[in-house]
Protein backbone atom coordinates (compact mmCIF):
# COMPACT_ATOMS: atom_id res chain seq x y z
CA UNK A 1 0.00 0.00 0.00
CA UNK A 2 1.28 3.60 -0.68
CA UNK A 3 2.35 5.86 2.02
CA UNK A 4 -0.80 7.73 0.98
CA UNK A 5 -2.87 5.12 2.07
CA UNK A 6 -1.06 4.60 5.38
CA UNK A 7 -1.51 8.02 6.02
CA UNK A 8 -4.95 8.56 5.31
CA UNK A 9 -5.87 5.92 7.56
CA UNK A 10 -3.66 7.19 10.36
CA UNK A 11 -5.59 10.18 10.04
CA UNK A 12 -8.62 8.12 10.00
CA UNK A 13 -7.79 6.16 13.17
CA UNK A 14 -6.34 9.22 14.91
CA UNK A 15 -9.63 11.36 14.90
CA UNK A 16 -12.55 9.45 13.89
CA UNK A 17 -12.51 6.72 16.21
CA UNK A 18 -11.69 4.11 13.86
CA UNK A 19 -9.98 1.34 14.54
CA UNK A 20 -6.70 0.26 11.66
CA UNK A 21 -7.70 -3.57 11.56
CA UNK A 22 -11.43 -2.03 10.92
CA UNK A 23 -10.01 -0.75 7.81
CA UNK A 24 -9.55 -2.32 4.31
CA UNK A 25 -8.88 -0.98 0.69
CA UNK A 26 -11.99 -1.71 -0.38
CA UNK A 27 -13.98 -0.11 2.16
CA UNK A 28 -15.84 3.53 2.01
CA UNK A 29 -16.26 6.31 4.13
CA UNK A 30 -19.70 5.09 4.57
CA UNK A 31 -19.05 2.08 5.80
CA UNK A 32 -16.50 3.22 8.36
CA UNK A 33 -19.54 5.34 9.43
CA UNK A 34 -18.45 8.66 8.66
CA UNK A 35 -21.07 11.16 8.36
CA UNK A 36 -21.22 13.82 6.16
CA UNK A 37 -19.69 16.72 8.84
CA UNK A 38 -16.99 13.74 9.86
CA UNK A 39 -16.21 13.69 5.64
CA UNK A 40 -15.30 17.78 5.93
CA UNK A 41 -13.63 17.57 9.26
CA UNK A 42 -11.38 14.45 7.33
CA UNK A 43 -11.08 17.05 4.57
CA UNK A 44 -9.90 19.67 6.61
CA UNK A 45 -7.24 16.94 8.54
CA UNK A 46 -6.09 15.80 4.75
CA UNK A 47 -5.69 19.26 4.09
CA UNK A 48 -3.10 20.06 6.95
CA UNK A 49 -1.74 16.21 6.89
CA UNK A 50 -0.57 16.45 3.28
CA UNK A 51 -0.29 20.74 2.65
CA UNK A 52 -2.41 20.26 -0.29
CA UNK A 53 -6.08 22.29 -0.99
CA UNK A 54 -9.36 20.48 -1.22
CA UNK A 55 -12.59 21.12 -2.09
CA UNK A 56 -15.56 20.10 -0.65
CA UNK A 57 -16.09 17.44 -3.28
CA UNK A 58 -12.71 15.72 -3.31
CA UNK A 59 -13.51 13.09 -0.98
CA UNK A 60 -17.14 11.33 -1.21
CA UNK A 61 -19.57 8.76 1.29
CA UNK A 62 -19.02 6.02 -1.25
CA UNK A 63 -15.24 6.76 -1.99
CA UNK A 64 -12.76 3.06 -1.18
CA UNK A 65 -9.72 4.44 0.79
CA UNK A 66 -7.74 3.07 -2.50
CA UNK A 67 -9.85 6.16 -4.62
CA UNK A 68 -9.50 8.68 -1.68
CA UNK A 69 -5.44 7.79 -1.59
CA UNK A 70 -5.61 8.43 -5.22
CA UNK A 71 -7.21 11.81 -4.99
CA UNK A 72 -4.72 12.76 -1.87
CA UNK A 73 -1.89 10.91 -4.71
CA UNK A 74 -2.97 13.27 -7.94
CA UNK A 75 -3.26 16.22 -5.51
CA UNK A 76 0.50 16.18 -4.43
CA UNK A 77 1.40 15.66 -7.68
CA UNK A 78 -0.21 19.01 -8.54
CA UNK A 79 1.19 20.80 -6.10
CA UNK A 80 4.81 19.75 -7.05
CA UNK B 1 -21.83 52.90 43.07
CA UNK B 2 -25.29 51.93 42.33
CA UNK B 3 -26.65 55.15 40.61
CA UNK B 4 -24.12 56.17 39.34
CA UNK B 5 -22.95 56.33 35.54
CA UNK B 6 -20.36 53.96 33.93
CA UNK B 7 -16.82 55.50 35.30
CA UNK B 8 -15.06 57.27 32.33
CA UNK B 9 -11.39 57.60 31.61
CA UNK B 10 -10.09 59.21 28.84
CA UNK B 11 -8.32 57.09 26.83
CA UNK B 12 -8.58 55.25 23.39
CA UNK B 13 -9.67 51.66 23.96
CA UNK B 14 -12.87 50.36 24.71
CA UNK B 15 -13.04 48.15 28.20
CA UNK B 16 -14.97 45.73 28.65
CA UNK B 17 -16.45 46.59 32.04
CA UNK B 18 -19.92 44.79 32.77
CA UNK B 19 -21.42 41.28 31.55
CA UNK B 20 -25.16 40.25 31.73
CA UNK B 21 -27.27 37.44 30.50
CA UNK B 22 -30.68 35.89 30.37
CA UNK B 23 -32.31 32.76 28.98
CA UNK B 24 -35.97 32.19 28.80
CA UNK B 25 -36.99 29.82 31.65
CA UNK B 26 -38.57 26.85 29.24
CA UNK B 27 -36.30 23.89 28.58
CA UNK B 28 -36.18 21.60 25.49
CA UNK B 29 -34.10 18.66 25.65
CA UNK B 30 -33.32 16.22 23.03
CA UNK B 31 -35.94 13.59 24.47
CA UNK B 32 -38.32 16.57 23.99
CA UNK B 33 -37.68 17.21 20.42
CA UNK B 34 -37.62 13.36 20.06
CA UNK B 35 -41.47 12.83 20.99
CA UNK B 36 -42.24 15.39 17.76
CA UNK B 37 -39.53 14.74 15.01
CA UNK B 38 -37.38 11.84 13.80
CA UNK B 39 -34.37 12.20 15.66
CA UNK B 40 -32.78 11.27 19.42
CA UNK B 41 -30.49 12.11 22.09
CA UNK B 42 -27.61 9.97 20.89
CA UNK B 43 -28.27 11.21 16.60
CA UNK B 44 -28.35 15.11 18.48
CA UNK B 45 -25.38 14.93 20.53
CA UNK B 46 -23.00 13.09 17.96
CA UNK B 47 -23.61 15.72 15.67
CA UNK B 48 -23.96 19.09 17.81
CA UNK B 49 -22.82 18.19 21.42
CA UNK B 50 -25.87 20.26 21.90
CA UNK B 51 -28.03 18.83 25.03
CA UNK B 52 -31.06 21.26 26.03
CA UNK B 53 -31.99 24.86 24.42
CA UNK B 54 -34.15 27.40 25.48
CA UNK B 55 -37.12 28.67 24.03
CA UNK B 56 -39.20 31.69 24.57
CA UNK B 57 -42.97 31.84 25.54
CA UNK B 58 -45.31 33.34 22.82
CA UNK B 59 -45.56 36.80 24.14
CA UNK B 60 -41.58 37.30 24.91
CA UNK B 61 -40.12 38.88 22.09
CA UNK B 62 -36.55 39.46 21.34
CA UNK B 63 -36.57 42.86 23.48
CA UNK B 64 -37.98 41.26 26.16
CA UNK B 65 -35.07 38.98 26.38
CA UNK B 66 -33.04 42.00 25.57
CA UNK B 67 -33.67 44.36 27.97
CA UNK B 68 -33.10 41.50 31.17
CA UNK B 69 -29.72 41.06 29.86
CA UNK B 70 -28.97 44.48 29.20
CA UNK B 71 -30.34 45.39 33.11
CA UNK B 72 -27.78 42.23 34.14
CA UNK B 73 -24.94 44.10 32.46
CA UNK B 74 -25.69 47.42 33.65
CA UNK B 75 -25.55 46.20 37.32
CA UNK B 76 -22.29 44.26 36.54
CA UNK B 77 -20.95 47.80 35.85
CA UNK B 78 -22.42 48.86 38.98
CA UNK B 79 -24.16 51.75 36.26
CA UNK B 80 -27.87 52.91 35.41
CA UNK B 81 -26.54 54.77 32.06
CA UNK B 82 -24.77 54.46 29.23
CA UNK B 83 -24.60 56.56 26.06
CA UNK B 84 -25.30 54.83 23.56
CA UNK B 85 -27.20 50.84 23.00
CA UNK B 86 -26.06 48.94 19.88
CA UNK B 87 -27.79 45.16 19.76
CA UNK B 88 -27.17 42.43 17.61
CA UNK B 89 -29.82 40.34 16.24
CA UNK B 90 -31.58 38.42 13.24
CA UNK B 91 -35.06 38.50 14.93
CA UNK B 92 -35.37 41.84 15.37
CA UNK B 93 -38.48 42.39 17.29
CA UNK B 94 -40.72 43.62 14.32
CA UNK B 95 -38.57 44.57 10.20
CA UNK B 96 -39.28 48.06 11.52
CA UNK B 97 -38.31 49.75 13.40
CA UNK B 98 -34.94 48.81 14.67
CA UNK B 99 -35.48 47.06 18.39
CA UNK B 100 -32.40 48.56 20.27
CA UNK B 101 -34.42 51.80 21.12
CA UNK B 102 -37.36 50.20 22.84
CA UNK B 103 -35.14 48.04 24.32
CA UNK B 104 -33.10 51.70 25.70
CA UNK B 105 -36.33 53.13 26.54
CA UNK B 106 -37.14 49.88 28.73
CA UNK B 107 -34.06 50.15 30.30
CA UNK B 108 -34.58 54.11 31.28
CA UNK B 109 -31.73 54.93 29.03
CA UNK B 110 -33.55 57.82 27.51
CA UNK B 111 -32.96 59.23 24.34
CA UNK B 112 -29.49 57.87 23.78
CA UNK B 113 -27.95 56.96 20.12
CA UNK B 114 -29.88 53.26 19.84
CA UNK B 115 -29.78 50.83 16.91
CA UNK B 116 -29.51 47.45 15.22
CA UNK B 117 -27.01 45.86 13.93
CA UNK B 118 -27.14 42.35 11.43
CA UNK B 119 -24.59 39.89 10.93
CA UNK B 120 -26.62 36.83 11.96
CA UNK B 121 -24.06 34.71 14.44
CA UNK B 122 -21.58 36.62 14.15
CA UNK B 123 -24.02 40.04 15.17
CA UNK B 124 -21.82 40.16 18.88
CA UNK B 125 -18.53 40.82 17.38
CA UNK B 126 -19.65 43.04 14.92
CA UNK B 127 -21.82 45.35 17.92
CA UNK B 128 -18.85 45.07 19.82
CA UNK B 129 -16.66 46.77 17.29
CA UNK B 130 -19.22 48.85 16.58
CA UNK B 131 -19.38 49.77 20.28
CA UNK B 132 -15.53 49.77 20.67
CA UNK B 133 -15.57 52.68 17.36
CA UNK B 134 -18.26 54.61 18.71
CA UNK B 135 -15.60 55.08 21.97
CA UNK B 136 -12.93 55.78 19.66
CA UNK B 137 -14.48 58.64 17.77
CA UNK B 138 -16.08 60.60 21.54
CA UNK B 139 -19.74 59.78 19.89
CA UNK B 140 -20.01 57.92 23.28
CA UNK B 141 -17.87 57.15 26.63
CA UNK B 142 -19.84 54.37 27.45
CA UNK B 143 -21.81 51.73 25.37
CA UNK B 144 -24.29 48.90 26.06
CA UNK B 145 -23.23 46.08 23.81
CA UNK B 146 -26.47 43.25 23.73
CA UNK B 147 -26.98 40.08 21.83
CA UNK B 148 -30.00 38.70 21.54
CA UNK B 149 -31.74 36.70 19.30
CA UNK B 150 -35.23 34.35 18.86
CA UNK B 151 -34.74 31.66 16.97
CA UNK B 152 -37.15 29.68 17.86
CA UNK B 153 -39.53 32.25 15.39
CA UNK B 154 -37.63 31.40 12.47
CA UNK B 155 -37.34 27.90 12.63
CA UNK B 156 -39.41 25.45 10.21
CA UNK B 157 -41.03 23.20 12.87
CA UNK B 158 -40.50 20.12 10.32
CA UNK B 159 -36.61 20.58 10.55
CA UNK B 160 -35.15 18.59 12.62
CA UNK B 161 -31.17 19.63 11.80
CA UNK B 162 -31.79 23.71 12.77
CA UNK B 163 -34.35 22.82 15.63
CA UNK B 164 -32.04 20.42 17.20
CA UNK B 165 -29.38 23.22 16.89
CA UNK B 166 -30.48 26.55 18.11
CA UNK B 167 -31.70 28.02 21.00
CA UNK B 168 -32.93 31.69 22.33
CA UNK B 169 -31.10 33.70 24.96
CA UNK B 170 -29.46 37.58 25.09
CA UNK B 171 -26.18 38.73 26.36
CA UNK B 172 -24.80 42.24 26.93
CA UNK B 173 -21.66 43.75 27.90
CA UNK B 174 -20.87 47.27 28.82
CA UNK B 175 -17.89 49.22 27.30
CA UNK B 176 -16.36 52.52 28.57
CA UNK B 177 -13.79 54.75 27.41
CA UNK B 178 -10.20 53.54 28.70
CA UNK B 179 -6.54 52.48 28.57
CA UNK B 180 -5.52 49.95 26.15
CA UNK B 181 -3.24 48.42 29.29
CA UNK B 182 -6.17 47.83 31.62
CA UNK B 183 -7.73 44.51 32.04
CA UNK B 184 -11.18 44.28 29.65
CA UNK B 185 -9.54 46.44 26.83
CA UNK B 186 -10.41 45.57 23.57
CA UNK B 187 -7.86 44.44 21.08
CA UNK B 188 -8.33 45.26 16.95
CA UNK B 189 -11.12 43.63 16.19
CA UNK B 190 -10.43 41.59 13.06
CA UNK B 191 -14.02 41.67 11.23
CA UNK B 192 -14.68 40.34 7.53
CA UNK B 193 -17.31 39.05 5.24
CA UNK B 194 -18.17 36.93 1.75
CA UNK B 195 -21.24 37.79 0.09
CA UNK B 196 -20.89 35.05 -2.36
CA UNK B 197 -21.87 32.60 0.15
CA UNK B 198 -25.00 34.46 1.13
CA UNK B 199 -27.35 31.79 -0.05
CA UNK B 200 -25.37 29.54 2.68
CA UNK B 201 -27.50 30.72 5.74
CA UNK B 202 -30.73 32.45 5.22
CA UNK B 203 -34.15 33.51 5.75
CA UNK B 204 -35.20 33.59 1.98
CA UNK B 205 -38.55 35.55 1.78
CA UNK B 206 -39.76 38.22 3.90
CA UNK B 207 -37.49 40.86 2.67
CA UNK B 208 -37.07 43.45 -0.42
CA UNK B 209 -36.29 40.74 -2.77
CA UNK B 210 -39.28 38.20 -1.65
CA UNK B 211 -41.69 40.00 0.02
CA UNK B 212 -44.42 37.92 2.17
CA UNK B 213 -47.28 39.89 1.03
CA UNK B 214 -49.44 38.86 -1.10
CA UNK B 215 -49.94 41.83 -3.12
CA UNK B 216 -48.10 42.99 -6.28
CA UNK B 217 -45.09 45.50 -5.69
CA UNK B 218 -46.17 49.20 -6.26
CA UNK B 219 -45.02 51.10 -9.12
CA UNK B 220 -45.28 48.25 -11.62
CA UNK B 221 -49.14 48.34 -12.86
CA UNK B 222 -49.13 44.79 -10.91
CA UNK B 223 -50.98 46.05 -7.82
CA UNK B 224 -50.95 48.62 -5.08
CA UNK B 225 -55.04 48.78 -5.16
CA UNK B 226 -56.72 47.25 -2.27
CA UNK B 227 -57.74 43.93 -2.85
CA UNK B 228 -55.63 43.43 -5.85
CA UNK B 229 -53.80 40.18 -5.39
CA UNK B 230 -50.23 38.85 -7.71
CA UNK B 231 -50.88 36.73 -9.41
CA UNK B 232 -47.91 34.64 -8.03
CA UNK B 233 -47.80 31.85 -11.66
CA UNK B 234 -44.59 29.93 -11.80
CA UNK B 235 -42.94 31.88 -8.33
CA UNK B 236 -41.51 29.70 -5.55
CA UNK B 237 -43.26 29.04 -2.37
CA UNK B 238 -42.04 31.89 -0.01
CA UNK B 239 -40.30 30.45 2.95
CA UNK B 240 -40.24 32.16 6.04
CA UNK B 241 -37.59 30.10 7.81
CA UNK B 242 -34.33 29.77 8.33
CA UNK B 243 -31.91 27.51 6.50
CA UNK B 244 -29.04 26.30 6.62
CA UNK B 245 -26.35 24.61 4.07
CA UNK B 246 -24.63 22.56 6.87
CA UNK B 247 -21.56 21.22 5.37
CA UNK B 248 -20.72 23.78 3.35
CA UNK B 249 -21.27 26.03 6.78
CA UNK B 250 -19.16 24.07 8.87
CA UNK B 251 -15.94 24.00 6.45
CA UNK B 252 -16.53 27.63 6.27
CA UNK B 253 -17.22 28.40 9.91
CA UNK B 254 -13.66 26.16 11.14
CA UNK B 255 -11.73 27.93 8.31
CA UNK B 256 -12.85 31.47 9.06
CA UNK B 257 -12.84 31.49 12.70
CA UNK B 258 -9.33 29.84 13.10
CA UNK B 259 -8.05 32.15 10.82
CA UNK B 260 -9.45 35.82 12.82
CA UNK B 261 -8.87 34.07 15.64
CA UNK B 262 -4.96 33.80 14.45
CA UNK B 263 -4.86 37.40 13.30
CA UNK B 264 -6.52 38.97 16.11
CA UNK B 265 -3.64 36.69 18.23
CA UNK B 266 -1.24 38.68 16.51
CA UNK B 267 -2.53 41.79 16.44
CA UNK B 268 -2.34 41.50 20.35
CA UNK B 269 1.16 40.26 20.19
CA UNK B 270 0.37 36.90 21.22
CA UNK B 271 1.76 33.63 20.07
CA UNK B 272 -0.88 30.36 19.94
CA UNK B 273 1.32 29.64 22.92
CA UNK B 274 -0.59 32.82 25.07
CA UNK B 275 -3.94 32.13 24.38
CA UNK B 276 -5.66 31.27 27.28
CA UNK B 277 -9.13 30.78 26.29
CA UNK B 278 -10.67 31.11 22.82
CA UNK B 279 -14.66 31.49 23.17
CA UNK B 280 -15.73 30.79 20.55
CA UNK B 281 -19.37 31.13 18.87
CA UNK B 282 -21.54 28.38 20.31
CA UNK B 283 -22.29 26.87 16.71
CA UNK B 284 -20.98 23.06 17.06
CA UNK B 285 -19.19 21.27 19.32
CA UNK B 286 -17.75 19.43 16.09
CA UNK B 287 -16.90 22.94 14.71
CA UNK B 288 -15.51 24.12 18.28
CA UNK B 289 -13.03 21.42 18.26
CA UNK B 290 -12.01 21.24 14.79
CA UNK B 291 -10.92 25.24 15.16
CA UNK B 292 -9.05 24.40 18.22
CA UNK B 293 -7.20 21.80 16.26
CA UNK B 294 -6.58 24.31 13.01
CA UNK B 295 -4.94 26.83 15.11
CA UNK B 296 -3.26 24.10 17.43
CA UNK B 297 -4.51 25.15 20.29
CA UNK B 298 -5.67 22.82 23.16
CA UNK B 299 -9.12 22.23 22.93
CA UNK B 300 -9.41 23.01 26.43
CA UNK B 301 -8.88 26.28 26.50
CA UNK B 302 -11.96 26.71 24.26
CA UNK B 303 -14.96 26.80 27.24
CA UNK B 304 -18.44 24.70 25.66
CA UNK B 305 -21.59 26.19 27.10
CA UNK B 306 -23.98 24.75 23.95
CA UNK B 307 -24.85 21.54 25.51
CA UNK B 308 -26.89 23.19 28.14
CA UNK B 309 -28.04 26.15 25.78
CA UNK B 310 -27.80 25.28 22.30
CA UNK B 311 -26.56 27.82 19.49
CA UNK B 312 -28.13 31.33 20.74
CA UNK B 313 -27.02 33.09 17.67
CA UNK B 314 -26.02 36.73 18.77
CA UNK B 315 -26.04 35.91 22.61
CA UNK B 316 -23.70 32.92 22.42
CA UNK B 317 -20.29 34.80 22.88
CA UNK B 318 -21.51 36.86 26.65
CA UNK B 319 -23.26 33.40 26.99
CA UNK B 320 -20.42 31.14 27.01
CA UNK B 321 -17.99 33.62 28.93
CA UNK B 322 -20.49 34.30 31.38
CA UNK B 323 -20.90 31.04 31.75
CA UNK B 324 -17.06 30.49 31.58
CA UNK B 325 -16.39 33.15 34.10
CA UNK B 326 -19.18 31.90 36.62
CA UNK B 327 -17.65 27.77 36.65
CA UNK B 328 -13.81 29.15 37.12
CA UNK B 329 -12.98 28.20 33.65
CA UNK B 330 -12.18 32.38 32.66
CA UNK B 331 -10.62 34.07 35.28
CA UNK B 332 -9.15 37.50 35.70
CA UNK B 333 -5.78 38.47 33.36
CA UNK B 334 -6.89 34.86 30.99
CA UNK B 335 -5.70 36.02 27.72
CA UNK B 336 -9.11 35.54 25.71
CA UNK B 337 -10.20 35.62 22.33
CA UNK B 338 -13.77 36.15 20.83
CA UNK B 339 -14.67 34.39 17.68
CA UNK B 340 -17.99 33.86 15.72
CA UNK B 341 -18.99 33.07 12.24
CA UNK B 342 -22.43 33.38 10.52
CA UNK B 343 -24.67 34.15 7.67
CA UNK B 344 -23.53 36.77 5.36
CA UNK B 345 -21.17 34.78 4.94
CA UNK B 346 -19.25 36.83 8.00
CA UNK B 347 -16.99 36.25 10.73
CA UNK B 348 -14.85 38.10 13.15
CA UNK B 349 -12.07 38.05 16.27
CA UNK B 350 -10.80 40.03 19.33
CA UNK B 351 -8.42 39.56 21.86
CA UNK B 352 -8.90 41.00 25.18
CA UNK B 353 -7.55 40.24 28.39
CA UNK B 354 -10.18 39.18 31.16
CA UNK B 355 -11.13 41.72 33.44
CA UNK B 356 -12.04 41.54 36.77
CA UNK B 357 -16.12 41.28 36.80
CA UNK B 358 -19.17 39.91 38.63
CA UNK B 359 -21.36 38.45 35.59
CA UNK B 360 -24.88 39.06 36.65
Amino acid sequence: MSSTYDRLVGLLTKGFGVEADEVAPENTFEDLELDSLALVELTLAAQEEFGIPLTDDDLHAKNTMTEAAGVLDAKQVTVR
Amino acid sequence: MSGAAVRRVSGTAAVLCGLGTWLPPHAVTNDDLARELDTSDAWIRSRTGIGTRFIAAPSTATSDLAVEAGRRALKSAEADSVDAVVLATTTPDHPCPATAPLVAAQLGLGTVPAFDVGAVCTGFLYALATGAGLIATGTAGSVLVIGADTYSRILDPADRSTRAIFGDGAGAVVLRSGGADEPGALGPPVLGSDGTGSDLITVRSGGSREPLHTTGPIGTGDGGDAGDTNDAGDAPQPDPYFRMAGKAVFRNAVERMADASLTAARRAGWEVADIDRLVAHQANLRILHAVADRMRLPRHRCPVHLDQVGNTAAASIPLALSHAAATGRLTPGHRTLLTAFGGGLTWGACALRWPALTPM
